[in-house]
Order: C-alpha cells, then sequence, then structure tokens
C-alpha cells in the first residue's frame, strides 16, 4: 500500500507540476486531437498540417516576433477525455487551442473555451456546433449547414433531380449530414427515396445497392468514409446501378478514386476542401505535405495547417497575442492569401465561428478529379 | 505488522490526504500549490470509473462470474440522469432512479444469464452490451442518437453549485465514500460471505444451504447498480454524453482495471481505475515535456502504458493489492506453524498471529 500510495503521489505531484511555465518568447498553442482510436488519422493528418504550418511560420519569425511552440494532447477520439485535454489546455491559459476534430468532442468542450475567453480552432463540421452560443468557436471548414444547401441546390439545378436516394454513415457527422440534406431537400420539394443508414467500416454494400436500385430514385447522395464510400462504388458499378452518384468532398477524394478504380469514374458532387483544388497554393501545400510526410494529405490536414495562419492573422491585425483580441480581430475578419499565403484560399469568418469560401463542383473523369466549377463565397 | 491491520488507518488517511489534495496550501505554510482545474477533473474522472469498477469486482471478484456489461449500466445510469436532470427533476431523484433502474435490469439480465457459466456468461453480458450501445445510437427521440445530449448541468448541494471542478470532486469523493464504505460492509456481511462461498466452490456452497442462484443474481445486480450510480456521477461531470464511452471496448477496460488492480480486494478496482484513468493522462502529460522527437517516440504513451500492462500482468496477476500484500505478509512458509504444533517447540502462536 505504501509503495502504491508514493507512486501515486508521485504520479499526482507530476500532474500538478505538469503546467510547464511559458517562456518568454515562445508562444504555446495546445492541440487537443484524436491521436488514437477511431478519429487517428484525421487528428494524425491535422497534428502534420499544424507542425508543417508552425515550422513555416517560424522559419519567417514567428508571429509578431513570437516564436510558436505547439503542444499535441490525445482525445483517444473519446469526449471525456477531450474534456479533460480542454482543462489542462484552458488552466494555461493560452492564446488560442486546435482541435478538436470530431464533432462530438467539439460540443463536449465548447462551453469551456467560451466560459474561458479562449479561441478553439476546430475541425468538426456538424451543423450545430455554431449554434450552440459560444463566441469563441472557429471553424476551418464548411458545416454542413453550409455544405447542404450547396448539394442541394446542385441536385436540383445541376442534376435536376425530382427524388434523391440518402446511403450515409450511422456517426454524429453521417447521421447530421443526412438530417441536414433531407431538410435541403424538402424545402426545394426534392422528394426522399430510399434512407439506408450503413455502419463505419462496412465491408459489403450489396444489399444497399439493391435497395437503391429498388427506390429508383433520380440521383444517390453519397454520405460515407473514403474506404466505404470507394467499396460502395464498386458494388453500385457492379450491380449496374446508372443513376448519378452525388457526394460531398469525401466521395471525390482522392482516396477514394485511388480505392475504386475506374469505378469512380463519373461520380460528381461538391468539394469544400481538398489537396485537388485547382488553386496553386493548395497544389503546393498538398507537394510540400507528401514530400514532408510521404503520404498525400487529406483535407483534415489542411484544416490544421491553416489553422495557425488564422492566429497569426488575426494576432498580426490585433497587434497583439492575447486571446480576446484575437476573437476580436477574427470575427468577420476575411484572410486573403495575397497576404498571408498560408490561408490557401481566401476565407471570412462571421460573428459565430462559420466559414466562408470558395468551393467547387466537381467530377472524377479518367480517374481524376475535375472541377467543372466554381461556387462564390456565400457574402461577397 | 500484517495487511488486515494497516488497512483502515491507512484507508483513514488515503481519503484525508484526497480531501486535501487540490487545495492551495501555500498560505498555511505547507509548500503545496494545489492542484488546478485539470487535475480535479482527472481526479473525479478516477473516482467515478472506481465506482463502476468496485461493481464489477463484486460480480467478478468475489462472487466468481463474469461481466462484460458494466459500460452499458454506466451508460444507462449516465442517460437516465441526463434525461432526467435536463427534464429538471433534482440530481438526487435520478441519482437514486440510476440505481433503481440499473439494480432491476441487473435482475431482468441476470436471471436467465446467470443459468450459464464463465465464457458464455461474459457472451450474454457481451450481446446486452451491444443491445445497448445500439438503443442509446438508434432512439434518437430519447437519446440524441450519435449526436448524443448536450449542455447536463451539474447539481447544487444545499444552493452551493457544484460546477467548480473542486466542489464537484469533493461531491464525488463524499459519494465514492459512501459507496466504498457500503461495499465494505457488503463483502463482510453473510452475504458478502456467501458470495466469496460460491466462487470458491458452488457445489459445496449449495450443499451448505445457500441459494446459490439468489445470491449470484443479488451480486450481479448490486454490481450493476454500481455501475448505474457511476454513470449518474459521470453525466454532470462530463456534460455531454454520446453512445462511443459505452460501448465494448470500456467494457473490457472495466475487467482490466479489476485484474490488474487485484480482483477480490476493496482496494482493487480504485487502484486499478487509477492506473487505467491517470496513468495514461500523467504518461501523455511527461511525454509531452519530453523535447527530442526520438526519446518522445520511445515514450509514446500508449507503449509505455501498454508495456506497464502486460508486465504487471506477467509480474502480478494477483493484481497491485496482491503484490502489496505479498511484500506486507511475512513469508511463514519454511517455519511448518500452519500445521499444528510439532515435536519439541515450546511456544505455538496462535493461528493468524506472526
Amino acid at each position: 500500500m505504501k509503495q502504491t500510495f508514493a507512486r501515486a503521489l508521485s504520479l499526482v505531484v507530476a500532474i500538478a507540476l505538469a503546467g510547464p511555465a511559458v517562456a518568454q518568447d515562445t508562444i504555446k498553442i495546445p492541440n487537443i486531437i484524436e491521436l488514437s482510436g477511431g478519429g487517428a488519422t484525421v487528428g494524425t493528418n491535422w497534428k502534420n498540417g499544424s507542425s508543417m504550418a508552425v515550422e513555416e511560420i517560424n522559419a519567417a519569425g514567428g508571429i509578431l516576433g513570437k516564436k510558436i511552440e505547439l503542444m499535441f494532447v490525445d482525445t483517444a477520439t473519446d469526449p471525456g477525455k477531450a474534456r479533460a485535454g480542454i482543462q489542462r489546455a484552458i488552466d494555461d491559459k493560452p492564446i488560442a487551442i486546435f482541435g478538436p476534430i470530431y464533432s462530438g468532442s467539439v460540443s463536449a468542450t465548447l462551453q469551456m473555451t467560451n466560459e474561458a475567453g479562449i479561441p478553439q480552432i476546430i475541425g468538426g463540421e456538424a451543423g450545430n456546433l455554431t449554434t450552440q452560443g459560444s463566441k469563441y468557436l472557429f471553424r476551418t471548414s464548411f458545416g454542413q449547414n453550409v455544405s447542404m444547401p450547396k448539394i442541394a441546390n446542385y441536385i436540383r439545378d445541376g442534376v435536376k433531380a425530382k427524388t434523391v436516394s440518402v446511403i450515409y454513415v450511422n456517426n454524429d457527422v453521417g447521421k447530421g449530414g443526412r438530417n441536414a440534406i433531407t431538410k435541403e431537400f424538402e424545402s426545394r420539394g426534392i422528394k426522399l427515396g430510399a434512407d439506408l443508414s450503413t455502419e463505419a467500416g462496412q465491408a459489403d454494400f450489396a444489399a444497399d445497392v439493391v435497395k437503391l436500385k429498388a427506390a429508383n430514385a433520380d440521383a444517390v447522395f453519397v454520405y460515407l468514409n473514403e474506404e466505404e464510400s470507394a467499396r460502395f462504388v464498386i458494388e453500385a458499378k457492379k450491380q449496374g446501378l446508372d443513376k448519378p452518384l452525388i457526394g460531398e468532398t469525401t466521395l471525390l477524394g482522392q482516396k477514394v478514386i485511388d480505392l475504386a478504380k475506374e469505378a469512380a469514374n463519373g461520380v460528381k458532387g461538391h468539394v469544400g476542401l481538398t489537396v485537388d483544388a485547382p488553386i496553386p497554393a493548395v497544389a503546393e501545400f498538398a507537394k510540400k505535405f507528401q514530400a514532408k510526410y510521404n503520404y498525400a494529405s487529406d483535407h483534415n490536414g489542411i484544416k490544421g495547417y491553416i489553422a495557425p495562419y488564422m492566429i497569426k492573422a488575426a494576432a498580426e491585425k490585433a497587434g497583439k497575442l492575447d486571446a480576446k483580441a484575437i476573437v476580436e480581430a477574427l470575427h468577420g475578419l476575411t484572410i486573403s492569401p495575397d497576404k498571408t499565403p498560408g490561408i490557401l484560399i481566401e476565407a471570412t469568418w462571421d460573428e459565430t465561428g462559420e466559414i466562408d469560401r470558395i468551393s467547387f463542383l466537381a467530377e472524377v473523369r479518367g480517374g481524376k478529379q475535375v472541377i467543372t466549377e466554381t461556387l462564390p463565397k456565400l457574402k461577397k | 505488522m500484517t495487511w488486515s491491520r494497516l488497512q483502515v488507518p491507512v484507508l483513514v488517511v488515503t481519503v484525508l490526504l484526497l480531501i486535501l489534495l487540490p487545495v492551495d496550501m501555500t498560505g498555511i505554510e505547507i509548500p503545496w500549490p494545489g492542484l488546478r482545474s485539470y487535475g480535479s477533473l482527472n481526479l473525479t474522472r478516477w473516482l467515478v470509473i472506481a465506482v463502476a469498477a468496485m461493481g464489477v469486482n463484486l460480480i467478478v471478484g468475489y462472487a466468481g462470474q463474469e461481466t462484460l456489461a458494466q459500460a452499458a449500466f454506466f451508460g444507462i445510469g449516465a442517460y437516465l440522469t441526463a434525461i432526467a436532470t435536463k427534464a429538471g427533476i433534482p440530481f438526487g431523484l435520478a441519482f437514486l432512479g440510476s440505481a433503481g433502474l440499473t439494480f432491476v435490469i441487473g435482475i431482468v439480465l441476470g436471471f436467465p444469464a446467470l443459468r450459464v457459466q464463465k465464457h458464455y456468461l461474459a457472451f450474454v453480458t457481451l450481446a446486452f452490451t451491444i443491445f445497448v450501445w445500439l438503443v442509446f445510437r438508434n432512439e434518437e427521440w430519447l437519446t440524441g442518437g450519435v449526436s448524443g445530449i448536450q449542455g447536463i448541468t451539474r447539481p447544487s448541494l444545499l444552493g452551493l453549485s457544484l460546477r467548480p471542478p473542486l466542489y464537484f470532486y469533493w461531491f464525488t469523493l463524499a459519494i465514492t465514500a459512501v459507496l466504498m464504505c457500503l461495499m465494505w460492509w457488503l463483502i463482510r456481511s453473510p452475504w458478502g460471505r456467501a458470495f466469496t462461498a460460491l466462487r470458491e466452490n458452488a457445489i459445496r456452497a449449495e450443499s451448505l444451504g445457500i441459494d446459490v442462484r439468489g445470491y449470484k443474481l443479488l451480486a450481479f445486480a448490486i454490481g450493476s447498480a454500481y455501475g448505474g450510480m457511476a454513470g449518474a456521477l459521470y453525466a454532470p461531470l462530463v456534460g455531454f454524453i454520446d453512445p462511443s464511452p459505452f460501448a465494448l471496448a470500456p467494457s473490457l477496460l472495466f475487467m482490466l482495471m479489476v485484474v490488474v488492480g487485484g480482483s477480490g480486494t476493496l482496494m482493487g478496482p480504485v487502484i486499478g481505475a487509477g492506473i487505467a484513468v491517470l496513468l495514461p493522462e500523467w504518461l501523455e502529460v511527461a511525454s509531452s515535456k519530453i523535447t527530442s522527437p526520438v526519446l518522445q517516440h520511445l515514450f509514446s504513451y500508449l507503449l509505455v502504458y501498454a508495456l506497464i500492462v502486460m508486465v504487471m500482468m506477467a509480474f502480478c496477476p494477483t493484481g497491485i493489492v496482491g503484490l502489496v500484500q505479498r511484500i506486507f505478509t511475512p513469508k511463514r512458509r519454511p517455519h511448518a506453524d500452519d500445521k499444528g504444533p510439532t515435536i519439541g517447540t515450546a511456544t505455538i502462536p496462535a493461528r493468524g498471529k506472526p
């Protein structure tokens, strides 16, 4: 018992002393992200992206003369652990907190940063995150409340579908997306065909494709993770499902194309953020990322990459490295690549932390994502 | 000094230290800065998980049954409390309701499940966990589905809000202490003796007139109720619940805690929960302070954590409490005093005394 107790005590002492003193000329920014568990891929992309950005910023002299140092805390894709991680970060009173990326973990933590008055730069895309009254939340990618109306418009005007079937992955993001898109369909008079829930990691989509064929809607909206998207697309081709397959970002990503090969050809949809975007800065980012980490970044890598640049632009506008000042500067701020090349694509944040920037309509042709149309920002 | 004599004073001192641990005492000339909110939050998580593990310990360590359903009961308690407190029902009622509901579900599940033994029992409880998880996930009207339930508020006690992490820690500590005393009383009561009897040899226990089925059910239901009460504390602690912490993997983790800590001992699950909750946090904090990237990879907390657990399983299968007991209990095997007096010895030590 003595031994155990001594061990426990030393452990607790270590926890107590863990908050490292902030050195004079480095600014610490904690990243509370998914480095193990179900979200490990997503979190690792974010970690690599943000690390790369910070290296660049530091090499160019830092932010307002101060070097940035990132700290990484693993949430293990568990909202409870995310909360502990955010609390640990808040105790140090940082100028900003990055993460989490999974919407569930963001939901669990956004009130904490709101109370502490620290900007939280998140990767979560669930629509309801920005409606919970936090003044300190900032997205790095479209919420479903922005991307789904764009998709619905495209289905109505581009695809001209009257009925649409939906197949989605049953987790917080997939279900949230499904709810958002069906609402948009309703308001546009588009009828819902089959409404299919699938599991994360599902291997066999044969039965789902049979149901989709039976429903015979004008188009199918596919909202699955990368691997599952590829499996689904292959199965749809095999069974001769000849309706247009419409997706959001993931379905048109390089990973799906690599996995599904020619079966991916003909897939269409909306792309919010992608390394395949026809923008030189993004292509340059993709090349640097590939060279540094030896694999291709996904959109989470880009989200992580722009987060430090958001802080840089906001702090430079505010003229000081202070949490409250950064938040004030970020609300209504438009960051353009002319002044801050690291932002990649011009983006604007509104009072709720929602991001606005251009996005793309694309199609997979000959094993490549081809951008067919660039959609303007919602507000000019 | 034997272990059993040390137990009570050590326990009292530990509880006192736990009360004072997060408090800043530099004001009264003691060089202890206390813990920040992060420390209090983690200690609270530890206590909550320990309560659930205590339930598993009753079922596994004392009654000799298996359960992979503790995360499900933990979840039922958490969801019930979340839904009830959001509907304006006071926390106290929600807490008791969680205990009652999980007790009843424990009996209902245990009635058919406890007819089978060992692995089969584990499978039945495993199926139950998956079933409950699916309910949490799919019954959106009740549980919020995969989006979970947000904004669960912490209760107040006699007009004092328990929102600050320190107050909620003390509150949880008090409840944990009460539940621990109850458990201590239970395993020393005739019921507890009966549990142990059926763990050691169910047939012999039955031949001594113990209603084996009834006691198995009772152990299972009480253990499950501990899971429910832990869940009731977890909901206001985290403030947000979704189905993921109540899936199968955490159920396995509860078993691991009990085995690592020392199954069939009072302190075992508490120490096991500490290892499952506090050790990873500490390792992560420690590894984040290492600046050399090579060392940081070596010190990757998941790696170290896994190694510690494996070494512990290999070298002290009786858990940490078993290890400590071995250290504190004098070796007496070379002397034959367990076999009673031998010819030529003048003094015969009384049984149980060194």
